[in-house]
This record gives C-alpha cells, sequence and structure tokens, in this order.
C-alpha cells in the first residue's frame, strides 16, 4: 500500500473527490476515446451513456475472468498492481453512481484474488473505499468474487448469471446488461484493464491520451505475446505499431532464429495471419485489421508459431478447448464444437479424409454462415459459439494445401 | 396492434408478442424445440432462427418481440440452410432409439426432422455416451442420450412447478439433465416434463412401452380426480386406457396436470374392481340386483316413511349420475337425507349462493385471499393458477392458514389464525379496510388490497377438517360483505360442484335452487321434499339413534372420508340396510345387502361441473370393466321398479332433463356442451358472453400438426352464441316438451336490478328467459354460526388437518404407479413442542383425543405455530382418527412412548 | 363337337410330351427366390431375440394381422438386447397376406418370412401364431407346427429377398449382402444384375427407388 501510494495511488481517486464532478471524469474519457478492453472494442463512455436512468440501483461489475488460453495481460494487473484496480473501479463507480461494484475473478487466479482483496482491505483501512468515503458522503462497497472455472463467465451476461448464483450461461440480449444487468438493475460490465486505464486518462487529460496510438485505436493496450518468441511476456503496445515492430522487435523475433510460420494477432478466438509482407507491415489497429484482413485485436493476445508447427494441431487444440467450454446452450456451439473437435482429432492424428476439410466447414457454416468472413454472423448468442470456427477458416485461408497433404484429397480418393 | 409482415403477409399482433406466436397463429409454423407457450423463452435449441429485415444475422424467432413494420422472412434460403444445420446438429449426438424409444411415432425431433432436415448427416464419429434410462423419480425416467438440451423440463420444475429438482450439469457436449444427487425429482407435477420433452429423453414409467402413438385412440374429456377438473386427452390403446395428456385449457388447467390425475387412472383397470352385481355377498344378475335394491327401498320407504332413507355421496360421478340420484331420492322415494359431501366441505347454501369466481380471475385480482386447505396436497393444478397469479401477474396473496403449505413463499401477508380463529381474523381484515386495523399485519393487508383495483378473489375451502366448519363460514361471511369480493371454491371431491348443482344437498334442488323453488322441478318430478333433510353428519347420527334405516352409498365411503371415524364406523354399524353404488368394495360397503357396479373414469360419459362453475363434457373411451352400469342408468331403473319411469335413454336426455328443471343452466342445451370449447359455466345465461364455439367438431390430436408436446388446443372460435330459450332447449330435450318449460319462465317475478343487465347476447331469448331464471337463484344470507372454541389444554396441540394428494383413497389403492408415491403419515409439530417433548425428528411419539389413539412419527416444521399440530387425512394414522366433528377444535395429547 | 374337339387334344397330347404337373404334395418343386411364407422372428447367435416389440411392423400392416406389445426388458434376464422386447408377438394367418411389409420395416430384421406356406388348420386359433410358434429354434430354424406340411429343405431359407442385396436399392451397393449374420439359415448370397445401366434401363425404376429390384 505505502509503495502503490508512493507511485501515486489513490491521488486520483482523491482528486476525483475533491471536484466531485461526474461530468469531468465522463467528457476526460469520451474525449480519450478509450475503448473496452476486453475484445470487442467497445467505447467505454458510450457504454456510460446508454445507463437508463430509472431509479433503480446501478452496479459496477469488473471482468477478470481471463480464461481464453493465451491471454495473460489482466493477471499481470491484477498481481502486479492490484491497488490501480482499485482505483479504478472506485472512479468508475463513481462515474456511474455505483455503491457496489464486484469484481468477478477467474477461479485460477488465486494469488491475484488474495491481492485484490487485500488491496480493498488496505483501501477500506485507508478510507479509500468504504462509506462516506473521505468525507464526501460517496459510498462504495466492492466484493471480489472467485468463479468456478469457465470460460463462457468472461461473456458478460454469463458472468452476471454465475454472479447472481446460476449456472453461467449467456442471457439473450436484448435488453443488455447496461439496461437490465446483476438482479436485473442496469449494470456496467468492464475489463480489468479498461478500468485501470481509466485512472491513467485522467491523469494524462483525455485529449493528451487520445493523441497516443491511431485513428479510433486510441493510447495504449497491453498485448499478452506467446509462441515460439524470444522474449514472451505482457508488453505495452501503442496502437499504430506494425506486427513486425511487435513479434520482431518487442518480442525479440523467433525462437531458435527459425522461421515465423503463422500467428494469431487477437488471441484464440480470431483468424489467424502468416509470415507475409502484408500482415506483418500491418498497423496494429483495432479497425484497420478487421478491415483489410479479416482478423481482429480481440483480447489483446499474441501467438506466434514457428515453421515446425502443424497448424492442424493448432487447430484441433484450440477446437478442444472450446468444446469443452461450450456453455451448452445453443445447439450450434454445444454440438458443432465438439463435432469440429472430433474431425480435427482425426486429421491431425493421422486419420483425416479427403473430404474432411470440408466437411469442416459445412460443420462451421451451420454456427456462422459467413465462415470466411470477419466479422463472423453467428446462429448463437454468443461470440463462443462461432470463436472455433476462425481456426477453420484460417486452415482454409492459409493451409489448405498443407491440410490436404495430411488427410488426402477428393481426387485421390 | 401493431403490423407486422410475416413472408410477405401483413398480418396485426399485439406489441411485445413473440414473433414466433405470431407467425404460428397466422397460419406460418417456425420449427422450434425450446419454446413453450405457457413458459419464458431461453432461446437455446436455435430451431427457430429466421430472417428479419434490419437486423444481421439470424434472430431466433421466439426470443423477439414484434414490432411496429417488422419484415420477416421464414423461408430464404438461409433460414433453410440454419435449420438443416441446426437439425444436423441435434442429430449429432442423438441416438438412433426410434424403434424402442416411447416417442417414437409422435417424436417433434422425427417431425421436425423430416419436415426441416438434412437428409442425411455427415456425422462418422461416435455418440456421446450416457447410462441409458436413470430414474430421476418414481414415475420419470431419464435417458440423457436422447436429450436434445431445450431445458423445457428445467424451465417446467423451476418457473412453472416451484420444484427445481431437475437441471443441467456440466456443459459442452456433455450437458446433461439430472437432478441433484440424492433428491429425486419428486414433484407432484413431474408427469409434465415427459408430455412436453420434444424427445423421448423423459418418459413415463406407467406409459413405457405400453403402446405406440400409431394405436392409440384419443377423447377429450375431464380428469375427476379433483374439482379442478383439468381437461385431458384421454387415450386408450387395446381397450384398456394408457395415457392421459394435458390439454391446454386457458380458463382451467393451461395444459398441465398433476401426476394423481396422470397416473391415476390405473384403478379403472384394477383387479379390485367390483365388476358384477352382488346380493348379499353373492354374484347376481342385474335384474336380481336391482329388484332387491328397489324393493329394499320400497319396504323401507313403506314401513318407515320416506326420511328412513338417506343418499350418501355422489360427488364421483357425472353431473347426470348425480341428476338421476337426486331425482330418485328426492323425487321419486321423496327424502331430502341426500348430501354428496361427507362433512368435509361447507354448506351448500354458501358455496351455491355466493359471487363466484373463475379460476382465470385469480390473475387480474386485486389480491387473492387464502381460506383453504393446502392446495398444493387438495387441488395441485389450481396451485399451479395461483402461483402464476402470484409471480407472473404479481397478485398479493392474503393467507389464513394456520400452518405452513405449498404456497407459503408465494403468500404476501400471512394473517396466520390459530385454528378455529379464521373468522376472527377476517374480521379484523374487515375492520382493516374500513380504517379499523387491529394490528401491523392485517393494516399492511389490507393497505395491498386498498392500493390495487380488481375483485377480491377469495379461495374458500376447508382450511382445517379437525374442526367444524363454522371458523370458514363465519370467515366467509365477513369476506362477502366486501365490495368486488368473489370467492372461488376449493371444495376437493372431484364432482361436488356438479352434484350440489344436481341438487345432492339437503334443502336443495337442482338448478341452485332451494326446495321452496319446487316448481321447476316439478314439470317432471313425481314429487319433491318440503322440508330440508339431514347433511352427512346428521345421517350418520341419525343411522345411530335409529331415525335412519336404510342407506344408500353412492361412490361414498364415510368410514374412509369423513372426518369423525369412530361415528361414521358406528352409524354404518348401526344403519339397517346397505344400498352401495361403487367401483369398489371398501370398509363402509362391505356390510353391503346389495352392491350395483358402477362405470368410472373414462368409461363413461356425460358432463362434470368443477370448482369455478364450468360445465363441461367428458367423454367416454373404453368399455366399461366387467357390466358394470352408469350410475344414473341404475337409478333410472329402481325408479322404474318403484314405479316412475324415467323414460331415459341416452345420455344427452338426461342432459337435457336436468338442464329444463334448473333455473341456473336455462340456455344450454347438449348440443352446445358438445360444442362449446371450455364448456359453459353455470348460471349459462350470467356467462353467455364467455362461450366459445369449436370451429370444427375434430377431436384432439386428430387433426393435421397436432401434436403432445405442444400446448394441446382444440381450435376455437369467438362466436356470439345464440343461448335457447327454454322451449328449444325442450325440443332438443325430449319430445314431450312444451308448456312445463314456459311454465317457469312466465311464473316469474321481476327482475332484480343487477341481473337485468345481464343478458343473453339474442335480444329475443334474454326479454323472455333471463328475468326469471336469475330471481329464483340462491342467494346466501351470510348468517354464519357463532364459534366457541374450547379452552386450550396447556399439555395439547391443536389440531390442523387437510387432504394429502396421494391419500389412502381407491384411485391411489388401486393405481399401482402412484401407490407408491404415498409418503407414510406423520404429525408436524413446532421445533419448541418438539423440544418440549424431549425426542428427535421421527421419534414415534403416542397421540390421543378423546376419539383415538395410535403412535406416529413426529417431525418439527418450520412455520407451525406453537400448540399447533399438523397430520394429514386418510389411513391407519390419519387425523379422522382422532376428529371429534362435534367440536369446534381437535386438541390431542402427544406423549412420549416409554 | 366342342367335346369330341377337347378330348381330342387330350388324346393327341397323351404321351408326346415331357409332363408338367407334380405328384404334389408327394413332390413339390422349388420355391421362387422372392416366395413369401410364413414367418419366423430371428434370434442372435448368443440366442437373444432379435425383436425389440417396436411395433413397426405392427403399424405398416396393411391387413392389420399382426398384434405387439413391447415392456421392459428385465434386468436379470433380458430376452433382447436394449431397454424394449417383444412381450407379445401374434401374426394371424387368417389375415396375412404375405406382403412382407412387415419385414421391410423391421428396424433389426427380427422379423423374415420363410418359403412355407402349407397349413391346413382344423380351428382358429391354430392359425394365430404366437411368438412361441414363431421364434427360430436354437438351431435357428423354424419350428414345425403340427398343421404345416412340410418339405425337406423349405426352412432352409428364411431370409427375405431383398435384404440379400441392398437395402437401399442403390446399385452402387451390387452385390453387398446388407443382412448381418443371423443364427442358423438363410443368409444368400446377393442377387446379380443389379449394375448401373440395367437399373436405369429398368422401366419404372430409378436409383432413388427404395428397393428398385423388387419390381
Amino acid at each position: 500500500m505505502q509503495r502503490a501510494q508512493a507511485d501515486g495511488a489513490y491521488e486520483m481517486w482523491k482528486e476525483v473527490l475533491r471536484r466531485a464532478d461526474v461530468q469531468w471524469i465522463h467528457d476526460e474519457v469520451k474525449a480519450s476515446g478509450l475503448r473496452g478492453r476486453g475484445g470487442a472494442n467497445f467505447p467505454t463512455a458510450i457504454k456510460w451513456e446508454s445507463l437508463p436512468d430509472n431509479g433503480l440501483p446501478r452496479h459496477l461489475v469488473i471482468n477478470g475472468d481471463e480464461g481464453e488460453p493465451s491471454t495473460f495481460k489482466d493477471r499481470v494487473l491484477l498481481e502486479g498492481d492490484p491497488h490501480a484496480l482499485v482505483e479504478g473501479v472506485c472512479i468508475e463507480a463513481y462515474r456511474i453512481g455505483s455503491h457496489r461494484a464486484f469484481i468477478y475473478l477467474r477461479g485460477e487466479f488465486a494469488l491475484g484474488a488474495d491481492r485484490v482483496q487485500q488491496a480493498i482491505n488496505e483501501a477500506r483501512a485507508a478510507g479509500f473505499v468504504g462509506t462516506n468515503i473521505l468525507g464526501s458522503g460517496f459510498d462504495l462497497e466492492i466484493v471480489v468474487h472467485r468463479g468456478a472455472g469457465a470460460y463462457i463467465c468472461g461473456e458478460e451476461s454469463a458472468l452476471i448469471e454465475s454472479l447472481e448464483g446460476k449456472r453461467g450461461m449467456p442471457r439473450i440480449k436484448p435488453p443488455l446488461p447496461i439496461h437490465v444487468g446483476l438482479y436485473s438493475q442496469p449494470t456496467v460490465v468492464n475489463n480489468v484493464e479498461t478500468v485501470c486505464t481509466i485512472t491513467h486518462i485522467l491523469k494524462m487529460g483525455g485529449a493528451e491520451y487520445a493523441k497516443l496510438g491511431v485513428n479510433r485505436s486510441t493510447g495504449t493496450r497491453l498485448a499478452a505475446i506467446s509462441g515460439h518468441v524470444k522474449q514472451p511476456g505482457v508488453y505495452e503496445l501503442e496502437f499504430g505499431m506494425t506486427l513486425r515492430d511487435i513479434i520482431f522487435g518487442i518480442a525479440g523475433g523467433i525462437r531458435d532464429d527459425k522461421q515465423l510460420k503463422f500467428f494469431l494477432p487477437g488471441g484464440a478466438s480470431f483468424q489467424w495471419l502468416i509470415n507475409s509482407d502484408e500482415h506483418l507491415d500491418q498497423v496494429y489497429d483495432i479497425d484497420d485489421i478487421s478491415a483489410k484482413l479479416g482478423t481482429t485485436l480481440g483480447s489483446g493476445a499474441i501467438m506466434v508459431y514457428d515453421q515446425d508447427t502443424d497448424p492442424l494441431l493448432v487447430a484441433w487444440r484450440l477446437a478442444k478447448f472450446y468444446a469443452h467450454e461450450s456453455c451448452g446452450k445453443c445447439t450450434p456451439c454445444r454440438e458443432g464444437s465438439g463435432w469440429i473437435e472430433k474431425v480435427l482429432y482425426r486429421m491431425s492424428h493421422g486419420l483425416g479424409r479427403p473430404n474432411d476439410m470440408d466437411a469442416l466447414l459445412d460443420i462451421s457454416a451451420g454456427i456462422s454462415p459467413d465462415v470466411m468472413k470477419a466479422p463472423f454472423t453467428q446462429t448463437t448468442i454468443c461470440p463462443l459459439g462461432p470463436s472455433p470456427v476462425s481456426a477453420v477458416a484460417s486452415l482454409q485461408k492459409w493451409f489448405r494445401a498443407e491440410v490436404e497433404a495430411a488427410c488426402g484429397t477428393e481426387a485421390q480418393a | 396492434m401493431i403490423n407486422v409482415t410475416i413472408d410477405g403477409k401483413t398480418v396485426e399482433a399485439n406489441p411485445g408478442d413473440l414473433l414466433i406466436k405470431v407467425a404460428q397463429e397466422n397460419g406460418v409454423y417456425i420449427p422450434r424445440f425450446c419454446w413453450h407457450d405457457r413458459m419464458k423463452p431461453v432461446g437455446m435449441c436455435r430451431m427457430c432462427l429466421v430472417e428479419v429485415e434490419g437486423i444481421r444475422g439470424l434472430p431466433p424467432a421466439c426470443t423477439m418481440p414484434v414490432a411496429e413494420g417488422m419484415v420477416c422472412h421464414t423461408e430464404t434460403p438461409a433460414v433453410k440452410q440454419a435449420q438443416d444445420d441446426v437439425l444436423e446438429f441435434l442429430l449429432v449426438n442423438h441416438p438412433l432409439d426410434c424403434p424402442v424409444c416411447d416417442r417414437g411415432g409422435e417424436c417433434p425431433l422425427q417431425d421436425t426432422t423430416l419436415a426441416f432436415g438434412p437428409g442425411e448427416s455427415r456425422f462418422v464419429e461416435e455418440k456421446r455416451h450416457f447410462e441409458k434410462p436413470i430414474p430421476i423419480s418414481d414415475v420419470v425416467l431419464l435417458d440423457r442420450e436422447r436429450c436434445i438440451q431445450c431445458a423445457r423440463c428445467t424451465r417446467f420444475a423451476d418457473e412453472i412447478a416451484g420444484d427445481p429438482l431437475i437441471s443441467f450439469v456440466d456443459r459442452g457436449g456433455h450437458t446433461q439433465v439430472l437432478n441433484h444427487p440424492d433428491h429425486p425429482f419428486a414433484s407432484y407435477f413431474s408427469g409434465n416434463v415427459v408430455q412436453i420433452c420434444p424427445v423421448g429423453a423423459l418418459t413415463a414409467k406407467p406409459y413405457r412401452f405400453r403402446a405406440r402413438p400409431w394405436d392409440l385412440a384419443t377423447v377429450e374429456t375431464s380428469c375427476g380426480q379433483c374439482a379442478v377438473q383439468c381437461r385431458g386427452a384421454l387415450q386408450s390403446s387395446s381397450n384398456r386406457l394408457v395415457r392421459l395428456l394435458g390439454v391446454d385449457s386457458d380458463a382451467v388447467n393451461h395444459g398441465w396436470l398433476c401426476d394423481k390425475g396422470r397416473y391415476g387412472f390405473e384403478y379403472v383397470h384394477s383387479d379390485a374392481r367390483v365388476r358384477e352385481p352382488q346380493l348379499d355377498g353373492k354374484t347376481v344378475s342385474w335384474p336380481q340386483a336391482l329388484d332387491a335394491a328397489a324393493d329394499a327401498l320400497r319396504s323401507a320407504r313403506d314401513l318407515h316413511g320416506a326420511e328412513s332413507i338417506a343418499f350418501l355421496g355422489g360427488a364421483r360421478g357425472t353431473n347426470e349420475d348425480a341428476y338421476a340420484i337426486a331425482r330418485l331420492a328426492k323425487g321419486v322415494i321423496g327424502t331430502d337425507n341426500v348430501d354428496s359431501q361427507l362433512g368435509d366441505g361447507l354448506p351448500a347454501e354458501l358455496i351455491l349462493g355466493v359471487n363466484r369466481a373463475a379460476i382465470a380471475d385469480l390473475d387480474t385480482a386485486a389480491a387473492i385471499v387464502l381460506l383453504a386447505p393446502d392446495l398444493k396436497e387438495a387441488l395441485p393444478v389450481l396451485h399451479l393458477r395461483l402461483r402464476r397469479a402470484a409471480l407472473e401477474c404479481n397478485v398479493p396473496i392474503i393467507d389464513f392458514s394456520s400452518v405452513p403449505h405449498g404456497l407459503t413463499r408465494e403468500v404476501t401477508h400471512a394473517l396466520a389464525p390459530l385454528p378455529g380463529e379464521q373468522g376472527k381474523r377476517a374480521e379484523q381484515l374487515v375492520g382493516a379496510l374500513n380504517g379499523n386495523a387491529a394490528d401491523a399485519i392485517v393494516a399492511a393487508a389490507a393497505a395491498t388490497i386498498a392500493g390495487r383495483s380488481g375483485n377480491i378473489v377469495v379461495v374458500l375451502g376447508r382450511s382445517n377438517l379437525a374442526e367444524r366448519s363454522d371458523a370458514t363460514v363465519q370467515a366467509a361471511a365477513a369476506l362477502a360483505g366486501l365490495a368486488n369480493v368473489k370467492f372461488l371454491s376449493a371444495l376437493r371431491r372431484g364432482n361436488v360442484h356438479g352434484a350440489l348443482e344436481a341438487g345432492l344437498a339437503p334443502g336443495i334442488l337442482p338448478g341452485r335452487v332451494t326446495i321452496e323453488h319446487r316448481d321447476a322441478v316439478q314439470q317432471v318430478w313425481r314429487t319433491a321434499p318440503e322440508v330440508p333433510g339431514l347433511d352427512a353428519e346428521g345421517i350418520l347420527r341419525g343411522a345411530i339413534d335409529g331415525t335412519i334405516k336404510t342407506l344408500v352409498l353412492v361412490g361414498a365411503d364415510p368410514i374412509a372420508d369423513f372426518p369423525d371415524r369412530a361415528l361414521a364406523i358406528e352409524a354404518l354399524n348401526a344403519v339397517g340396510t346397505i344400498i352401495a353404488l361403487d367401483g369398489f368394495g371398501n370398509a363402509s360397503n362391505q356390510r353391503a345387502k346389495v352392491m350395483l357396479p358402477v362405470t368410472m373414469f373414462g368409461e363413461k360419459s356425460g358432463t362434470t361441473t368443477n370448482l369455478e362453475g364450468r360445465m363441461q363434457r367428458v367423454n367416454q373411451k373404453v368399455s366399461p370393466e366387467g357390466i358394470a352400469m352408469d350410475d344414473w342408468r341404475i337409478a333410472s331403473e329402481i325408479a322404474l321398479r318403484l314405479g316412475d319411469d324415467f323414460d331415459l335413454e341416452l345420455v344427452d336426455e338426461i342432459t337435457a332433463e336436468m338442464i329444463k328443471v334448473s333455473p341456473a343452466l336455462a340456455g344450454a342445451t347438449p348440443a352446445l356442451l358438445a360444442s362449446s370449447h371450455d364448456g359453459v359455466r353455470i348460471p349459462v345465461r350470467e356467462h353467455a358472453t364467455e362461450i366459445k364455439v369449436r370451429k370444427n367438431n375434430a377431436g384432439l390430436l386428430d387433426g393435421e400438426g397436432a401434436v403432445s408436446w405442444e400446448p394441446i388446443k382444440a381450435d376455437v372460435e369467438a362466436v356470439d352464441v345464440e343461448l335457447a330459450t327454454h322451449e328449444s332447449a325442450d325440443e332438443s330435450a325430449d319430445e314431450s316438451a312444451g308448456e312445463a318449460g314456459a311454465a317457469v319462465i312466465d311464473s316469474g317475478e321481476t327482475p332484480s336490478a343487477d341481473k337485468a343487465t345481464i343478458t343473453a347476447p339474442t335480444a329475443e331469448a334474454s326479454a323472455t328467459v333471463a328475468p326469471t331464471a336469475a330471481s329464483v337463484l340462491l342467494t346466501w344470507n351470510r348468517i354464519a354460526p357463532s364459534v366457541s372454541l374450547p379452552g386450550r389444554d396447556a399439555y395439547a396441540v391443536r389440531l390442523v388437518s387437510g387432504p394429502a394428494l396421494y391419500d389412502h383413497g381407491n384411485a391411489v389403492n388401486a393405481s399401482a404407479s402412484i401407490v407408491g408415491l404415498r409418503g407414510p403419515s406423520k404429525l408436524l409439530v413446532s421445533a419448541a413442542d418438539l423440544q418440549r417433548l424431549g425426542v428427535t425428528n421421527g421419534t414415534e411419539v403416542h397421540v390421543a383425543s378423546a376419539k383415538g389413539a395410535f403412535n406416529i412419527a413426529v417431525h418439527a416444521a418450520r412455520g407451525i405455530t406453537q400448540g399447533v399440530a399438523q397430520l394429514a387425512m386418510g389411513g391407519e394414522r390419519g387425523a379422522n382418527a382422532l376428529i371429534d366433528v362435534g367440536s369446534s377444535a381437535t386438541d390431542v395429547r402427544v406423549e412420549t412412548i416409554q | 363337337m366342342g367335346l369330341a374337339k377337347g378330348f381330342g387334344v387330350v388324346i393327341r397330347e397323351t404321351g408326346k410330351k415331357k409332363r408338367v404337373t407334380t405328384l404334389y404334395p408327394t413332390v413339390k418343386r422349388p420355391k421362387p427366390v422372392r416366395f413369401h411364407g410364413r414367418h419366423v422372428l430371428n434370434r442372435y447367435e448368443d440366442g437373444m431375440e432379435k425383436c425389440i416389440g417396436c411395433e413397426l411392423c405392427a403399424g405398416v400392416c396393411p391387413a392389420k394381422c399382426i398384434y405387439v406389445r413391447g415392456a421392459d426388458n428385465p434386468v436379470d434376464a433380458p430376452v433382447s438386447p436394449g431397454e424394449r422386447f417383444g412381450f407379445v408377438y401374434e401374426i394371424n394367418y387368417l389375415r396375412c397376406i404375405h406382403c412382407d411389409l412387415c419385414v421391410e420395416a423391421c428396424p433389426t430384421e427380427a422379423i423374415t418370412e420363410s418359403k412355407l406356406f402349407e397349413f391346413s388348420f382344423t380351428n382358429r386359433n391354430d392359425a394365430i401364431y404366437t411368438k412361441k410358434e414363431l421364434v427360430v429354434d436354437d438351431n435357428g430354424r423354424a419350428q414345425r407346427m403340427p398343421w404345416e406340411h412340410w418339405a425337406g429343405g423349405e426352412d432352409d431359407n428364411t431370409s427375405a429377398w431383398m435384404r440379400a442385396t441392398s437395402s437401399s436399392g442403390q446399385a452402387a451397393y451390387e452385390d453387398r449382402v446388407n443382412w448381418s449374420g443371423e443364427l442358423g439359415f438363410g443368409v444368400r448370397s446377393a442377387e446379380s444384375g443389379q449394375t448401373a445401366d440395367s437399373m436405369a434401363d429398368a422401366p419404372g425404376l430409378n436409383e432413388g427407388d427404395a428397393h428398385g429390384g423388387h419390381h
């Protein structure tokens, strides 16, 4: 606590309470162009604006259920700087007028949960959390809730269900959680990183923050780089760098100086890119990459694979994750993800059949009718459904020949 | 109303209605598995994906409320492709069990696959495997391999039944429905999940492998197990009843049935049935038996007068049965010692004479006053309707129960009177509504009522059989004085309301009139009683003191059902001659001189009347066991032997005669009863505008697209019904119609102001008929007996008792599938009393009253007041072994066994 | 005149050609391959009954001569594999028209038709074959009823003809026996001559015809 305060923790929270100006927070964040860091990239200030004014209590829920393979940026924040999270929660709760904030942490984050809880305790002892905070008349309680190990609970409505004590399954939208959320009351759900960023925006000033980055992708974001790179880890990247700079610059290039084969620029759920100049010179920009290359930056994870990697095996492993984590609500996801996994298992273990790849595309089309296009359309409630489809689409796009070599072709049959 | 375009056709819809429903109502069937009209949408199966202009992707029609100008397409290539894909996905893990699956042949997954699915599957991997059917309760089996995870069953259990005992476990392809370990799906409503399951994942043990859908024959009928009379589709195969499905009646049961109704018809084919007439215990022919019965009645009448003959029962058959028995007793023999209630009901004048509510009135009520036994035990589907009114329609419930019950959690204000103090509490509530609140709870309840508009619906039954009905009558008298109050009867026995309407009560004649209004029946009857006779208690006491010498038991078993068993046993031992009309032998009729076997559920046609006064057709499905005969025919045959020819051959003829002599039924005809959807409510003229008529006379489940898993509905349209005048009713009734019917109509008094506005839709009919018919109808005088409670012994507990769903009656005893569901009797007391006794839960204790004593296990129950004990009726250790019917309260000593 | 002409033919033909009649029933002709006789209920090699009591045969029967009731398989001594077995199985041969639709409908190949057709019932009860009489014996052969006239070898072929070739009728399945092994008798070699060409040539037949070879 002392160490954190020495670094300026809670200064901004004091400043917020001193100013007592909700509009100021709002304007600064709006000016900053901050977009949600959980993967959906929804502008935070716009979300606040949609809060209904219906007299019901409002809730703030922080999504720390970081469960996607290769994504581990929030964990660094939770374990490394829990006070930054607590301060961010305080400021955002103040903005939206919530007196109860929930931090929903992935069940496996035992250390992070302990540290966040300790930070809350310390903050309460110091008077930054609790009733009548620093004499301002503002009350705030922060509750840490640990999930039970379901990836789906990273989806905001499933997270809310889980928080209410029910089985974690996404809700039908509309209504959106912002209107009818936790306990049927208006609820803002934000990613851990988003909340932490708010403090910095207020410190810098929204306009100043917006100068970082490119286009509508303002500021910086944390990226978890993993795979066959020399220096994997979490890095704070400014939007606007090229992917080449990131993989070969920041992350130090490919391990053992092998060739890059392909990489996942936006975590496990989105389409892959390969070792080509077009892809590597792509600017790290949320909208630009999606417009040009049909993938997104997702949850801020970058997975890099070298020349020796079997893409089928990667696709199978990802599909296995999604088949295991499907909540079972929507038919296409529940049955389709399992089917894709079974077919990919055969294909990646030498049991492929010539028409398997086409079958995969067909199955995928049942989950996501426009398989090859991004962003996906989906026949499911939440985006978990189409997630394994991106691996199939990527195989088709970049590795069709390799797959055919492994499984044979229709002609050979 | 807003406009929505579906497949190019613009239709009108209510804003907020779901697209899938709007489409269906306008002839566009969007395939679905998870959506059920009576439950909240969940959007799980994704089968109903459609295209809606302006919305990206394919939204599910079941979660999409319609909006003005919405344009929807259900047959585009993208939609077809999605339907193909979803079905292929569903079939990926669905086993090829169809030949052995109970659903095979009526399976929504089969049908939908044929209509909307792909020709073949490309799935070559191994399917998911689970242990084949596992019992999740004593009557329901679950095959998780077949499950398509639509959540219909789990939602039903949670939302509708309030027994959330099954839920999803695991996830992804292993998602499965399961009960919680060590907690079976022991719901009174468990059979409904089998009916609404879109595959054969949930099967019912009683129906399992009994028939295939294509060899079933179906009729629509009403269940007769309790007075709700849920509509059902009764199915037989090879002349045996095999299945009862709930029919979705807006008015009554919303498609649900309780398990007792659903599986409890097995008694019909039970080996214990009496199949042939018996005289002095020996099998005889019908003429011999009928002669003997007639001789016994004739000689009793000639020797001791008609008043020495009494009739008990008649609440288990049809209205026609009850009417014929009433005519035999009152119109041929001339006795008024007739009671269809066995001391467990309320005065007929009260039930027939108050402003009656319909079940549907619960949904729009300002408040529901619960002055009834535990409805979950007594009238299970009414319990569901109250639950819906409370949870879906947010109607507050004001509870007068002394002990906890199935709806306790839904109660808004619990006035919690001590046993016997319901009347006092009701008077306090009325006082609070007039500004004098006795305490905070009453004040809060009054404030709740005052803050809402609409009727107060009082659900009125016997909340405690261990006391006289006086306190309940007192409460009813107090509440009946309020403005905008309506009463929903909660009497339990199958057709007790039909029996009361038919005149099976002392002082009452058919058609809601007292014996003072004899002129209607005297058109047809030879005689009619002039002095009110005895009720059940009086009859039994009369048997003991010798004034009643001959007792006719019409499906009645007073020893089992009369609250005071000792009195009943004494009476039945004392009475000279017993003539029994019954399907079963029982303790009460074992001494019967003549035993006349009667037809039972599914073996006869006619009409029945439920607790809201709704008269509906019941239909025969199988031929009677043995040579059993309808009660009405037996009554008619005995009357013939007593010299009075009823001249009735067909059920419709007797229905017509009953209508002719019943002022409350004026306007109805057998044809109207047959064609009306949801029947007619009594008095018919007052409810003429509610009558809807079936579009065609097609039976249920044999029209196109009629399937058992969806709400089973008859095809109806609202039309103005032209009610019959008495003349035309007569014409359809019998050939000797005419002047007698007209006499009733013309002999009227001036129409009362409130009734004059309620007329039949046709001016002609209302002008000639309505005024008179309305004016003779019984109105309750609100005279309540005073209640004097005996002083409370500090060592005794005061008993509260009501019926249990799985009771000790023949319907349960002779139905193999549900007899095992009956739990052991147990005495429930407060934790403090248990502590005072110094015993633990489940210990056997000795209970004793002035009437009887036995040992029974005692349990503490949350919510019971200290000094109060709860014990169900029936069986060796039933409360009726302890109750003294002469007392205003039953106090019992509870002692530990040394 | 006509009479003399008729006798003339008889006299003229007598002794001229080989005799075409046989001394039936002492001598019997082989039955045609597709002959439909009375049914048998087959069993698996381990003795389990193939019938699962699904009633599809009864459902499809145009003469309504089959009566089937299923029941829960006893767990300790199962009659057939799976949950359900044929508890009651009766065929009324006073009604049966030997159309073989029951055989086509059967999902487990439990019911097939033998070549036996010569019964002489003396009462109606005998004409109703119950499960006891229809189930094949431990050698897989039809049980011989007292009122049936058997010639040697007539019980050999019990499997129905269409199962000896493709169940889909598709020419692509030429020569493949779609008939799992059964206890004892009746697995016949596939019929030939169902090439794609011949199928196409055959009048009224096409590839989609489920049982093309039937006609």
